[in-house]
Formats: C-alpha cells, sequence, structure tokens
C-alpha cells in the first residue's frame, strides 16, 4: 500500500512533499516532490512539477518532470513537459510533447 | 482504493485539499481541507487550516476550525486549537479543545431562553459571533433581560471597597483597658 494516495475525485492544489511513495488518481496542482516512487493513475490530472525517484504515468501530466531513475510514459499516458531522468520509456499509444534530458 | 485518499506519515501538503470521498491523514496538511467525505486524522497528523467534510475524526492536531454535517470525534491525544462546530461532537478524555464548541442544528439557546428579546434582538442582527458569548454564559437571569448590557461591565470591575460608614462627626471610642 503506498504511503499516499491521492483518491480520484480528490483535488489538491498546492505543493505535495512527501518521503514515500505517491499515487495519484485525482487532480493535483502545483508540485509534486517525493524521495520515493510517483504513480500518476489513469484517472489523474496532475498539473504540476513532479520531482521523483522513479515516475510512472498513465494519465495527465502537464510540468516538468525529473526522476533520479526512470520515468515510464504507459499506454494512454500523455505527458506536455520537458523530461530529466536516465533511463525513459514511453509506451505505444502514449502521447508525449516535451524535451528530453537523458543526461549523459 | 479509488475513493480512498490517505496523505501519508512523511507528507506534507502546502495548499488546500478539495474533493470528494473519504480522506485519511496521517502526515501535515498547511492549508483548508474540504472533503464530502469522511475525514480521519491519525495521532501523528498535523493540519494548519480549516477542516470541513461530513465527518471528521480527530486523533492529532489541528490549528483551525472543523466543521462536519454529521459529526465531530476528537479521540484521546487530539489536540484542536479552534471552533468545533457539528450537530453532534464526542470529545474523549484526553483530548484537548481551546475554542467554541457549537453542536449545530439545534434551535438557537438564546432565543429560546430569553422570551420577550426587546435588547436580546439588537446583538443577534450582527452575526452569529455576537450571540455566542451569551451563549456562553452562566444559565442565569432571566429577569433582567434589558440591564444585562448594564450589568455586564460592572462584573468585571473589582467590587467597591468595603468602608465602614460612621456618622459625622462620630469620635472613635477608646476601648477600656479591661475589655
Amino acid at each position: 500500500m503506498a504511503g499516499t494516495v491521492i483518491g480520484e475525485g480528490l483535488n489538491i492544489e498546492g505543493d505535495l512533499t512527501s518521503e514515500e511513495e505517491v499515487v495519484v488518481q485525482g487532480n493535483l496542482r502545483g508540485k509534486l516532490t517525493t524521495t520515493d516512487a510517483v504513480s500518476v493513475g489513469s484517472s489523474a490530472v496532475v498539473e504540476a512539477d513532479v520531482q521523483a525517484q522513479s515516475l510512472t504515468i498513465a494519465g495527465q501530466v502537464t510540468g516538468d518532470v525529473t526522476a533520479a531513475e526512470r520515468v515510464d510514459l504507459q499506454a494512454g499516458g500523455r505527458l506536455i513537459g520537458d523530461v530529466k531522468a536516465s533511463r525513459l520509456t514511453i509506451a505505444d499509444g502514449a502521447s508525449f510533447k516535451g524535451n528530453v534530458d537523458m543526461d549523459v | 482504493m479509488n475513493d480512498a485518499s490517505v496523505i501519508g506519515r512523511g507528507t506534507v501538503v502546502r495548499g488546500n485539499v478539495r474533493g470528494n470521498g473519504n480522506l485519511e491523514i496521517l502526515g501535515r496538511v498547511e492549508g483548508d481541507v474540504n472533503v464530502g467525505g469522511e475525514i480521519v486524522l491519525g495521532d501523528e497528523a498535523a493540519v494548519k487550516g480549516n477542516i470541513s467534510g461530513a465527518s471528521v475524526t480527530v486523533a492529532g492536531a489541528v490549528q483551525g476550525d472543523v466543521r462536519a454535517s454529521d459529526a465531530v470525534l476528537l479521540e484521546r491525544g487530539a489536540r484542536v486549537v479552534g471552533d468545533l462546530t457539528a450537530p453532534r461532537i464526542g470529545v474523549s478524555t484526553g483530548a484537548l479543545v481551546r475554542g467554541l464548541v457549537r453542536t449545530d442544528g439545534e434551535p438557537p439557546l438564546a432565543g429560546g431562553r430569553r422570551p420577550a428579546g426587546g435588547m436580546a434582538r439588537a446583538p443577534a442582527a450582527f452575526s452569529p459571533r455576537a450571540a455566542a458569548p451569551v451563549r456562553a454564559e452562566p444559565a442565569g437571569d432571566p429577569s433582567d433581560g434589558s440591564g444585562e448590557a448594564a450589568e455586564k461591565p460592572r462584573e468585571k470591575a473589582p467590587p467597591p471597597p468595603v468602608v465602614p460608614a460612621l456618622a459625622k462627626g462620630a469620635k472613635a471610642k477608646k476601648k477600656k483597658k479591661g475589655d
């Protein structure tokens, strides 16, 4: 069970800072920072810069994304913003608009 | 799991939280929380802002008003600095409250206690806030509804010093040695 879950139907406007896994199924607007993994569910709408250990996107993310480890953009996921991560996967069926910086 | 939202122990939210469904807060929130369902604050949770939901159960710390459309329950160890408003309010032993506690949805006490209310009506027109101190008073003096405003400041002043009344020109009596 994830440490923090923003359920479907929940809206957060502001900064969310965490030291544990964060699962977003609802809406988040502001900033999301965690030292652990972030999962953006298919029903989620995130308008925020995201900083995480790793990031999985199945919903909508608008904002710059930084992951210490990896970013996975799954089918149906939608990302508008720059990605900074050493590993990145973009699944067939995902939408993505932005720059990629793989930190070589 | 879809409906249940959790703000975990290691999580800090600076901003407002709104929406439907239930919410469990184990971490910190600095902002208002306004949720349609049930809100539970764990014993390590801290919220700095107003909370409102269908029911609110608090075991942690709140700095702000707590309002619920059904019930507010303060468990042992809860610390609330702010007002509580709900049709049902429960406070366990070991819970701390500093603020106005009001069970909403009942007929207002001030209206029922003072039937004529020529005087009571004027302050009531200001706001519910004006009625609050009246409610907090010990249930007394239904007789002098009109003199209440004049009476109040006098209560706070110290009582007048007690001076023995002496007739004019009276002399102090000398006590006899034998007495």
